[in-house]
């Protein structure tokens, strides 16, 4: 019953982008196109990572957290949010509102992003006799990791986008983003310095991921206040 | 510039490593490929297959994939879709007595030794009384399996953390009354092998030295000959682990080591006596035998002929005060006599006893039990020098799971090679009755204890069931070397076994142990995620279109079915 596995973890993996679609006004305005340029964006960002990440970044045999190696590697991470103002900003969109608009990016963004790191090893691994909770809970980080990146896309939208924000309101917005955008480099020290297990991470994610939605929800409305 | 060039490579490597999606999304396309990855990977070996006759023997079937179970679930439950898995440390004879004589069946039995028993093991492990008791269910047990035709895999395996681990885990569901089952998940084991196949044509291999002594004139031919055999293969529960270190890797130990001490005496024209001396590793002896029996066949007539006795060694390692020196012809026979005398004489020399015991050879019976009796049968006199004091049933004794390393005294099997070595230099060189140490401890012609030692521990850790020993398997190869060395003229023969006995082969395995979840766990995870979605679905549909969009949601089909009326 491996493959029956192998298909909960892909439910739980990319179950909520779907319904997300299809839940949310995005499938009525058809903004199919504006997720699938959104993830041509990811593909090719993801590619110039890695080519930074080749040039730049040494390969440490242990697994020690080096702060320095860290910080580049932070550094090198702000491209996905370069290629996610390019995605934004400098793409042209047709017939979407601003507030679709930053939704249907942050969904065909994420969705490339698991499509692109969660589903080889899920195929490999979860169709396996031996059972672990490893899927499961990288299913879970999938559904976190949606979650940090349409509050990215959110938050990016109202610092690129929205010209006539309340000005006390920007220092917040300038500090949820870099929050989001380090992400990664906070959880890997807290896997390596800290020593924190798989389920604890994952667990931790959810909680911040949640968190911050609701706080670049309140700021996304907070600042379409005025405009309206 | 080796730095930079370093650094380079490093960076390739990185290079490699981050283009891990890419390979990945290439990987999906070759995933058709079944992939292994068990958590735990664990050697085992197959109780031994074979046919007497075409009446079917021991373990007749080889692949596994159950789930695991152990003794403490309640009897009488179906264990026919489950591996059972028995230590020896626990292990209750009389239930696997019932078991097979009952012929119930059972998805396959894991049988685990402690690493005592593993060959190659020298010396700490468990307690040695412990041991003995160990040794003892052991040997019942084998007995017991040899000869039995068991209608399921069985494998035996060397316990160790990861064992125990899953043994005490599977225990503790047996004890709650959870059998491991597809509903309710457990271990699961798979050993996927192909089936058992015949193996065609088993050889057994004969290695012969020759060290001809001197002639005052004429031809060495006329000399008279003085055998030295030892029957080298062994046959036991476990092919793969039977390596005898006592039946009868001692008796090898002891030949090679009279053969160096002789091949010392002979090297010196001085020295060299009147006798030639033969030395024969034989194959075949669980078998009756029946190596030593083709080879004095295919020896020359008149070399046969000129030989004035033969002594066999079997299991020399594990005594301590006597040996025993079984004879088939009646112990008043004037050559017996003499050649008991001269074994006596020595060992009250050295400080022990030898006893004679006579056995009459029935030749209606095909029964060999000790090789002597094969040269017997030809009417040539031989001896075989033993521990055992009674003839071994057919297989056994013979390199059994128990027949380790460290059951052999190195003491013993050279008490032994002193017994055998002086008697014939003291026969050969006329000086029966007297007391001369030719081999004496101190002297040039010393018995070497390293060269005993290292020749036991290599025979303890080679498995040598004959017919999984090819041609020119390296074993074999060595013996044949060992031998050149101390004699002048080597020969290997090669004889086909006897149809009686037919083997199968796949004697080893990985024994692959998953740690799975049940049907019933599967099916949860699905329903908690599908209420997951569907919540998640509805908030969605809440919050950005309101609580009306959602209940119109589930209204439409009806009101469409109304339009179509």
């Amino acid at each position: 019953m491996t493959l029956f596995h192998f298909f909960n973890c892909a439910i739980l993996t990319f179950g909520p982008h779907a319904v997300y679609y299809s839940a949310t006004p995005l499938s009525e305005y058809d903004t199919l196109g504006t997720s699938v340029k959104a993830a041509v964006v990811y593909l090719a960002t993801a590619l110039v990572k890695l080519v930074c990440l080749a040039t730049f970044l040494q390969v440490s045999e242990t697994e020690v957290f080096d702060p320095y190696q860290e910080a580049l590697k932070a550094m090198i991470g702000f491209i996905d949010v370069a290629g996610l103002y390019f995605a934004l900003a400098q793409l042209t969109h047709r017939n979407i509102s601003q507030n679709h608009k930053f939704q249907a990016v942050g969904l065909g963004w994420a969705f490339a992003d698991s499509v692109l790191h969660r589903l080889a090893p899920l195929w490999v691994g979860a169709r396996g006799l031996e059972f672990t909770w490893d899927y499961v809970l990288q299913g879970l980080e999938a559904n976190a990791n949606l979650v940090f990146t349409i509050s990215l896309a959110a938050l990016g939208s109202l610092m690129w986008l929205r010209k006539n924000k309340p000005k006390s309101l920007i220092p917040i917005i300038y500090t949820c983003a870099m929050i989001i955008a380090t992400m990664p480099s906070i959880i890997s020290y807290l896997r390596r310095v800290m020593g924190w297990h798989f389920p604890k991470v994952v667990g931790f994610e959810l909680v911040t991921s949640l968190v911050m939605a609701v706080i670049s929800c309140q700021l996304f409305v907070l600042c379409q206040r005025p405009s309206s | 510039m080796a730095d930079d060039k370093k650094s380079k490579h490093r960076h390739r490597s990185i290079v490699f490593e981050s283009m891990y999606p890419v390979l990945a999304l290439m990987l999906i396309l070759v995933a058709c490929v079944e992939l292994c990855d068990a958590a735990t990977v664990v050697d085992v070996y197959r109780l031994i297959q074979y046919d007497i006759s075409g009446v079917p023997f021991g373990s007749r079937f080889s692949s596994l994939n159950h789930h695991a179970a152990s003794l403490s679930f309640q009897r009488g439950a179906d264990l026919s879709r489950s591996v059972l898995i028995l230590p020896l440390r626990e292990l209750d004879i009389g239930f696997v007595q019932d078991y097979i004589s009952q012929k119930q069946s059972l998805g396959g039995l894991l049988i685990l030794l402690p690493q005592t028993f593993r060959p190659g093991n020298v010396g700490g492990g468990s307690v040695i009384s412990e041991t003995e008791g160990f040794r003892k269910l052991l040997a019942q047990l084998e007995k017991l399996l040899i000869h039995g035709n068991i209608p399921f895999p069985v494998y035996f395996a060397f316990e160790n953390e990861e064992t125990d681990a899953m043994l005490a885990d599977v225990k503790k569901n047996d004890a709650l009354g959870q059998q491991a089952t597809a509903t309710t998940g457990g271990y699961k084991l798979v050993i996927s092998v192909s089936e058992p196949r015949k193996i065609a044509s088993p050889t057994i291999t004969n290695i012969q030295g020759w060290l001809p002594g001197s002639r005052a004139d004429g031809d060495s031919n006329q000399l008279p000959t003085i055998a030295v055999v030892a029957s080298y293969d062994t046959f036991g529960a476990a092919p793969a682990l039977s390596v005898g270190s006592d039946s009868n890797g001692s008796g090898v130990v002891a030949l090679l080591e009279v053969a160096r001490l002789f091949s010392v005496l002979y090297s010196n024209p001085k020295t060299r006596g009147r006798y030639n001396i033969l030395f024969a590793l034989t194959s075949g002896g669980p078998y009756n035998y029946e190596g030593t029996q083709k080879w004095l066949k295919s020896l020359d007539q008149r070399m046969r002929e000129s030989i004035d006795y033969a002594i066999c060694l079997n299991s020399v390692g594990s005594w301590d005060n006597e040996l025993l020196v079984h004879v088939s012809k009646p112990p008043d026979n004037a050559y017996i006599k003499q050649i008991f005398e001269g074994f006596s004489n020595v060992a009250e020399d050295l400080g022990f006893q030898v006893a004679l015991k006579h056995k009459k050879i029935n030749i209606s019976n095909s029964r060999v039990a000790w090789e002597h009796e094969q040269f017997s049968r030809l009417r040539v006199t031989a001896a075989t020098l033993s521990e055992l004091s009674t003839p071994p049933e057919l297989l056994e004794s013979a390199g059994s799971l128990s027949d380790t390393r460290q059951l052999v005294s190195e003491d013993s099997i050279i008490k032994g090679v002193k017994l055998v070595a002086e008697s014939l230099a003291r026969h050969i060189y006329g000086h029966q009755g007297k007391d001369v140490k030719i081999f004496a401890d101190d002297s040039s012609l010393a018995v070497n204890p390293f060269y005993v030692r290292s020749w036991l521990d290599l025979l303890s850790q080679t498995p040598r069931v004959a017919p999984f020993l090819s041609k020119n398997e390296p074993l074999i190869m060595a013996l044949k070397k060992e031998l050149e060395d101390y004699t002048a003229e080597v020969s290997v023969q090669h004889e086909s076994l006897d149809g009686t006995f037919t083997f199968y082969d796949s004697t080893k395995a990985s024994l692959n142990i998953y740690q799975v979840a049940s049907v019933t766990f599967d099916l949860l995870l699905l329903l908690v995620l599908g209420s997951y979605l569907i919540v998640l679905f509805s908030f969605l549909v809440i919050t950005t279109r309101g609580l009306d969009d959602l209940i119109s949601l589930f209204r439409r089909p009806p009101s469409r079915k109304v339009k179509m009326a």
